[in-house]
């Protein structure tokens, strides 16, 4: 009966496999990102770098190819202009891009320290 | 008469489109003037001045009240016990796990947090009362399938300040302590609580202090933080009886003893990629069962406990060589932990003991700790492989990990897991698959830390457990 039970739970495991809706972009991930690329340049931790702006305001500075996030933080934190206009963060944008909105100043969001 | 009607028809006609055309004319104008008004009244409307109204509302809103989260898990879960000179043991029990978070910040400087609680089997209430007086201990109250009774898991408040260049926080109430770091990639949790799982996983009351030196050092993410916690409290209930009738509320019972223990964590480098975290405990007044008869017994202290650990690990391995390794996670973590008995005699089943862990000597156990979790087959799935071994005299403090088989890095030996984690609808609701498999060596990993917690050779012992799996299957809500 337990066998049972575990396959047919097996069988219900894979068909949601092939079910599921493909993940958007990570916060999380956007997090790390943010850590490993931005925030020496910036000075700052990440939970501060997002309250910078609401969510409205990262949209819409994110919009395109993120050329005004691109053209503010080059000028506002010269340290991150090498990042910021590299491939890199072309490929890392949409992570984050979703962590700034995620902890954006009105996201209603309680950092945890 | 046909003829006569015809013209005085299209006359009637003429007439009403001549009138008709002058109201057109009429309505027109007050339109304009209309249009004109609005067009007026819209200029001196300041929409940016609404967006950040707007922004502020919200951000207001969000201070002025508690923001909740639901994590609901539906999971069948199928343990199995091979035990020595015993009948194997094999069951499936399907439970529902309930954690309601809340979180407010009514100031910039001030933070409160909390979870709530309830862990139940399906269709039973009685748990608490079915053979087992350990049920509803407050250590692992919302981390073990019990009834649907909602239990506090984490209620504190945060206070943060700068002091010159280190900014610092300080913290008390119930602990975010299950759940911490390592331990949040199998339990598919983002951001990991404050210990560090290895070796500290349980639920407790106490307070942290947390000083962020990376500025002052210069070395990214460095911190390094306090805490206190009170594991148990030596008090009587209220309206309690003793030998001569009631006694005082709250007043010492003289015989459990108030376990405390004081940690430091290290958060010694952390840039997003490479992390490395350390932790020095000392805990005192740890505690066992006193079995001064078969029908009185309560819990004496036996000694001293202290530990540490320190762990790596690494967030995207290498720097760009691929996108599978860039999404990879490889972590490896060394504990140890080390007993320092008193000489108090305490009962046990066997007759007096003293000591811990068996022995009247002072007993120094180790663990280590690997894994990894790699990309899974389809966007967004992840898969994980763990690995972990404790000595003969190895303890920690691991009684709130979530596994039905108790904690598996408790373990006296061997434990491997494996596990595979899919998004169904985004990260809102997920599917897990998951196999534990402890191969035991010496009993007593997962008990208290007196005579309980002995090691006994599980190959000689009659009834000990050698090997236990865990094979869980679940679906699990988040918002």
């Amino acid at each position: 009966m337990m066998k049972k039970v575990f396959g047919l739970l097996v069988s219900a495991f894979l068909v949601l496999g092939m079910m599921s809706t493909s993940a958007f972009a990570d916060a999380a991930k956007g997090q790390k990102y943010y850590l490993k690329y931005m925030k020496d340049g910036s000075s700052m931790n990440g939970a501060k770098f997002a309250t910078q702006h609401t969510q409205a305001e990262w949209k819409a500075l994110f919009d395109g190819k993120g050329e005004k996030f691109i053209a503010e933080y080059s000028k506002k934190f010269p340290g991150l202009d090498a990042f910021l206009k590299g491939e890199k963060f072309q490929k890392f944008m949409p992570d984050i891009r979703d962590f700034c909105i995620e902890f954006a100043s009105d996201s209603g969001n309680v950092p945890s320290c | 008469m046909k003829k006569l009607i015809a013209p005085l028809l299209i006359g009637a006609a003429l007439s009403s489109a001549f009138g008709a055309d002058d109201s057109l004319k009429q309505e027109i104008e007050a339109l304009k003037v209309q249009m004109a008004e609005l067009k007026n009244a819209q200029s001196k409307i300041n929409i940016d001045a609404l967006k950040s109204q707007i922004s502020e509302i919200k951000a207001h809103d969000s201070g002025d009240n508690i923001k909740w989260t639901v994590d609901l898990r539906t999971a069948y879960d199928v343990v199995d016990y091979k035990m020595n000179g015993v009948q194997n043991q094999d069951n499936g029990i399907w439970t529902n796990k309930l954690i309601l978070g809340m979180a407010s910040q009514p100031a910039d400087n001030l933070i409160f947090r909390g979870s709530l609680g309830a862990y139940k089997a399906f269709g039973q209430s009685n748990m608490a009362t079915n053979g087992t007086m350990f049920q509803s201990f407050d250590w692992y109250g919302t981390q073990k399938p019990s009834d649907s009774t909602v239990k506090l898991r984490e209620a504190y408040f945060i206070y943060t300040g700068d002091m010159g260049d280190m900014p610092y926080a300080a913290s008390f109430g119930r602990r975010p302590s299950v759940d911490g770091f390592l331990a949040n990639l199998r339990n598919d949790n983002e951001s990991p609580a404050s210990p560090i799982s290895h070796n500290i996983n349980m639920e407790f009351d106490g307070a942290s202090f947390k000083f962020d030196m990376d500025k002052m050092t210069g070395i990214s993410g460095m911190y390094l933080k306090l805490c206190l916690g009170r594991g148990f409290s030596e008090t009587t209930g209220s309206y309690s009886m003793g030998a001569t009738g009631f006694s005082p509320s709250y007043s010492e019972d003289n015989q459990t003893p108030d376990m405390d223990l004081a940690g430091l964590i290290w958060q010694i480098y952390d840039n997003g990629q490479y992390k490395v975290m350390a932790n020095y405990f000392q805990a005192w007044n740890m505690m066992d069962i006193n079995m001064v008869s078969m029908t009185d017994y309560h819990f004496s202290d036996v000694g001293d406990l202290t530990g540490g650990s320190l762990a790596l690990q690494v967030n995207g391995i290498g720097d760009g060589i691929s996108d599978f390794l860039d999404d990879s996670i490889f972590f490896l973590s060394y504990a140890y932990s080390k007993t320092d008995p008193n000489d108090n005699v305490i009962g046990s089943s066997a007759g007096p003991a003293t000591g811990m862990l068996g022995s009247s000597d002072s007993e120094t156990g180790s663990s280590i700790y690997t894994g990894v979790q790699v990309p899974g087959i389809m966007k967004g799935q992840r898969l994980g492989v763990e690995y972990n071994h404790g000595s003969k005299y190895w303890r920690s403090f691991t009684y709130g990990e979530d596994t039905l088989v108790g904690s598996k890095l408790a373990a006296r030996g061997d434990a491997y897991e494996l596990y595979y984690i899919l998004p169904i609808v985004g990260k809102n609701l997920t599917a897990q698959l998951s196999y534990i498999y402890i191969d035991y060596d010496y009993t007593g990993s997962d008990t208290f830390f007196g005579w309980t917690g002995t090691p006994q050779d599980v190959d000689t012992t009659a009834g000990a457990v050698k090997t236990a799996q865990n094979i869980r299957a679940s679906l699990r809500y988040r918002y």
